[in-house]
């Protein structure tokens, strides 16, 4: 079990961060193209790395906790 | 034939234990009955075709002891237990072991313990108190209290970060402690099973240890981060004052790197220790943020990114680094003062110990000690174990484990605490206590018992401690976006501060890396613990036991405190109060009552011994002594009869006692035990005897009158007995004629009247109604501090000390609020401030700089730390 849920809780962080990250990319995008005299290309970049690591430092919190009642359940 | 155990209530010397097997044997059927009077109870043997329980227990009630009936709580507290999951063992003092079996599917352990500790039990379960290493803050705490808590055959855990300890209760046949150790090594932390002495010398050396690297630390990151401000800080603000070279980018990002791998290494380790294991914690957050911050600055270095991303942050980074592990360097050299009072008392034992072998005396160190053995003590020396005196007188020190200023006079009988300081002469004595059974080392187990238990408090605390993390990267991810998205164009970010000079994702950058500086967790964490450590550790050096912040915070909601009468507001001892003369001098009377009563073990007959000793009358001794139980004596003084007793024993011999009668009535309903002389069959006076009351009492309930309190006392007594003595000392309420098994009833009583009710009393024979109070408070004899059944114990036998204890729990209470009010004040106005929520409001707009979020995050936590010191010095006694 010990290691279904690392994998899952890994897989499913993975996932989030990633949403997450596409989601920041695609309002980037559309800043850029509207206000190319603020945003540049390196600031979408630099944000979506930024917005990754947050994303899953804050989702390998979340994840473990909602796998495992998961498992535990069935 | 059928033998029974009866315990009894009331048995006071070898002369009761003889009348108690006597009224047992006198019934018809009983083959064979031994009493003891300090283990209060009978063993009796009788045949159950020809007389049954009942009537034993009824020959021995009228016998003037009372019964305590089966199922009631036993007046002998149990002092351990160890729990494996089916049976559990039940050590009571005196030796008694009791088995239990309960089927776990019908109930749960924690049911049947909770089943027997409200019987007035005390159930000590298999616990193991570990030391645990590399804790940062309150979320570590958690971490390891979660890893646990997963496991099978843990049944509770609690981590105190400020104390660096695990307390856990367990199944021996499921895990074992090296198993605990390694789950909690497994999440990242270290962790060691303690405690002897060397174990707190080498705590005490590992702390110091700690205080020196993050002092070495600080140094560091300060030599660094002063170069790499200015040149960073010179550069952005063209300080022409400051070298060209310090202005350098390779040159600051070397200084930066070194910061970062030497005082900063430590946050990425724990970060990496920490999610290796699936945990998060403070040093995340430090990670993250001074992380961002570096990586910006080098990729700024080595890259051309664009006009904004040519400033760097590394005085960001360095700055960061400097302030928090200028925040550790202080929390580590404050959290040793708070839990300096363990320290001390360990550091109160004596190393070594000189004993009697073959004749000779030899010194041997203390854990060698064993029971019985003969130990000798010369002046200005320690005692090194609990022991009764043999030979010897001497004044004994008691203050480091009483906070008696007065030296206690002992000699041979005197019991003697291990640790105490011997003043005036040689000792020997008889080591009754030794090793973890002293009661120094009972002493420091109930203070790091309780500063390991947590307060109903606390719970609120830990919830938000345990989601801390979690929610400040939320709330700085939510912040990036903000400010990324919305705030830098919609608040006009490029127009104030110049489009070259910044960029939305850097601007956004440090807003969420100021969000992750600022907030911290540690003040809300350390804010209840330490509060409790250095309130049960000023308790513990007055002679006050308080067991865990749930006593502390009941005790500052109580109205109401009950007193026992006997042994708590009076001494427990009877003492010679009058001596009526109706033939001879009052001291002719005194003297044949002392001389008849020479030979006599009984305490009404120590009394008057006593009495007449204190008085300097001469005692010969009497021939032909014979006590005639349950009335009084006789004995032949100079060849007349002598006798003192009760109006029976008189009318037995022939005399009319009626012309006494309302004097003997007077001195009863006064709650005294009045006695006739008679010499020759002539009566000559009359004798009373009472139990006194103690000279603090008085005081103690006026001390509580005036902090707004009901006081009201318990007791057996008649009403007018009782009345006399509660005006005596100046009581309101009264709960006379109450037998011993309706104490606990009595006080419900006053509980369905929504009285908050404490309980004082001896924490033996009272152990149902300390169980029942709200707070049981049991007046302690120096060396029995294990009394299970109350939470706070005074060790002194002082009733003074019952309004110093409430006044020490009110006021530790009263810090953890102001901790937690700071603690949560302080992380609920600083993340929205370094949020950039002031930025629209004001002008020029305000934006946190996150060095000083770093300086404010160390500060939270030390001024917490500092403000829980401030107790130290309150005096108790107003």
């Amino acid at each position: 079990m010990e290691k279904k849920l690392g994998v899952y809780s890994i897989i499913a962080s993975l996932v989030t961060s990633v949403v997450i990250v596409s989601f920041f990319y695609l309002i980037a995008l559309q800043k850029l193209g509207a206000h190319p005299d603020i945003y540049r290309p390196v600031d979408v970049y630099a944000g979506m790395v930024y917005v990754f690591i947050l994303a899953m430092i804050v989702s390998a919190s979340i994840w473990p906790g909602i796998i495992e009642k998961r498992l535990i359940k069935n | 034939m059928e033998d029974v155990t009866i315990k009894i209530k009331g048995m006071m010397c070898g002369h009761c234990e003889k009348t108690v097997a006597e009224a047992a044997k006198n019934v018809k059927g009983v083959t064979k009955a031994l009493s003891d009077f300090k283990k209060g109870e009978a063993k009796v043997s009788f045949d159950s075709s020809v007389t049954d329980l009942e009537t034993i227990k009824k020959a021995i009630a009228d016998s003037g002891y009372e019964v305590i009936e089966d199922g009631e709580a036993c007046p002998i507290p149990v002092r351990s237990a160890t729990v494996p999951q089916q049976v559990k063992t039940v050590d009571k003092e005196g030796g008694i072991k009791k088995d239990f079996e309960y089927d776990s599917s019908k109930v749960s352990l924690a049911e049947f313990e909770n089943a027997i500790t409200s019987l007035g039990y005390g159930v000590a379960k298999n616990e193991v108190t570990l030391k645990v290493g590399l804790m940062h803050c309150a979320s570590c705490a958690l971490n390891i209290e979660t890893a646990l808590k997963k496991t099978p055959g843990i049944t509770s855990v609690n981590v105190s970060f400020p104390l660096e300890r695990a307390r856990i209760s367990y199944d021996p046949e499921q895990i074992s402690a090296p198993d605990m150790i390694k789950i909690i090594e497994g999440v990242g932390y270290t962790a060691s099973e303690k405690l002897d002495r060397s174990d707190a010398d080498r705590e005490q050396r590992a702390r110091e240890e700690e205080i020196k690297r993050q002092r070495t630390n600080f140094i560091i990151a300060l030599v660094l981060a002063v170069p790499i401000s200015l040149g960073d800080m010179g550069r952005n603000l063209n300080w022409t004052f400051v070298p060209d070279i310090l202005k350098n980018d390779y040159l600051l990002f070397i200084l930066a790197t070194l910061v970062m791998l030497f005082p900063g290494r430590q946050f990425f380790v724990g970060t990496y220790k920490g999610l290796r294991h699936g945990m998060t914690d403070m040093n995340l957050l430090i990670a993250t943020g001074t992380g961002a911050a570096y990586t910006v600055s080098v990729a700024a270095t080595f890259l051309d990114l664009g006009e904004a991303y040519k400033h760097t942050y590394y005085d960001t980074a360095a700055l960061l680094i400097m302030f928090i592990v200028l925040g550790r360097y202080l929390e580590a050299f404050t959290k040793g003062k708070t839990s300096e009072a363990i320290r001390k008392l360990m550091g109160l034992a004596a190393k070594t110990a000189r004993i009697i072998v073959n004749g000779e005396e030899k010194e041997i160190p203390v854990e060698a000690v064993k029971f019985n053995d003969i130990v000798v003590v010369r002046p200005g020396e320690k005692i090194p174990v609990d022991g009764k005196v043999t030979e010897g007188l001497t004044a004994v020190d008691e203050s480091m484990l009483t906070g008696e200023s007065m030296p206690v006079e002992k000699t041979a009988g005197s019991e003697v605490i291990g640790a105490t300081m011997n003043k005036t002469g040689m000792i020997k004595f008889q080591a009754t206590k030794v090793g973890a059974d002293t009661a120094l080392a009972q002493i420091i187990k109930l203070v790091e018992d309780a500063q390991t238990q947590k307060a109903p408090i606390q719970k609120l605390a830990d919830i938000v401690a345990g989601h801390f993390i979690l929610a400040v990267h939320v709330l700085a991810l939510l912040a990036f976006f903000f400010w990324f998205f919305i705030g830098f164009e919609y608040f006009n970010v490029p127009g104030t501060f110049g489009m070259g000079m910044t960029s939305p994702f850097l601007f956004s950058l440090l807003i969420s890396i100021t969000v992750l500086i600022i907030s911290c967790p540690c003040a809300v964490g350390l804010a209840t613990p330490i509060a409790i450590m250095v309130g049960t550790g000023k308790g513990a050096e007055n002679g006050i036991l308080i067991k865990g912040g749930e006593a502390l915070e009941k005790a500052q909601k109580l109205d109401t405190i009950v007193f026992d009468k006997t042994g708590t507001l009076t001494k427990g001892e009877p003492a010679l109060t009058d001596v009526i003369a109706i033939k001879g001098s009052e001291s002719e009377v005194l003297k044949l009552a002392a001389i008849a009563e020479k030979g006599s073990e009984h305490p009404l007959g120590e009394a008057i011994l006593k009495g007449a000793k204190e008085r300097g009358i001469d005692l010969p001794d009497a021939e032909g002594f014979r006590a005639i139980p349950g009335h009084g004596v006789e004995v032949k003084y100079r060849g007349k009869k002598v006798l003192i007793g009760t109006r029976k024993l008189m009318a037995e011999n022939g005399m009319d006692i009626t012309p006494l009668s309302a004097r003997l009535e007077e001195l009863e309903h006064s709650g005294k035990t009045a006695m006739i002389v008679a010499q020759d069959n002539e009566i000559v006076g009359m004798i009373a005897v009472a139990d006194t009351l103690k000279e603090s009492s008085k005081e103690a309930v006026e001390e509580l009158h005036k902090m707004g309190f009901s006081v009201a006392m318990i007791t057996g007594d008649n009403k007018r007995t009782a009345d006399a003595i509660a005006k005596q000392v100046g009581i309101d309420r009264v709960l006379s004629e109450v037998l011993p098994e309706d104490k606990a009833s009595e006080i419900k009583k006053l509980q369905s009247e929504g009285k908050k009710v404490a309980m004082v009393g001896d924490g033996i024979n009272d152990a149902p109604a300390l169980m029942q109070s709200d707070v049981g408070i049991a007046i302690g004899s120096g060396t029995d501090v294990a009394i299970e059944s109350a939470q706070i114990v005074l060790i002194k036998n002082d009733v003074r000390d019952v309004s110093k204890s409430i006044r020490l729990s009110r006021m530790t209470l009263n810090k953890i609020k102001q901790n937690l009010f700071w603690a949560f004040f302080y992380n609920s106005v600083g993340i929205p401030i370094a949020m950039g929520i002031l930025y629209p409001f004001t002008s020029p707009p305000f934006l946190l700089n996150p060095a000083v979020a770093a300086a404010a995050m160390a500060a939270s936590s030390v001024t917490v730390t500092m403000n829980t010191l401030l107790m130290k010095r309150i005096k108790l006694d107003r």
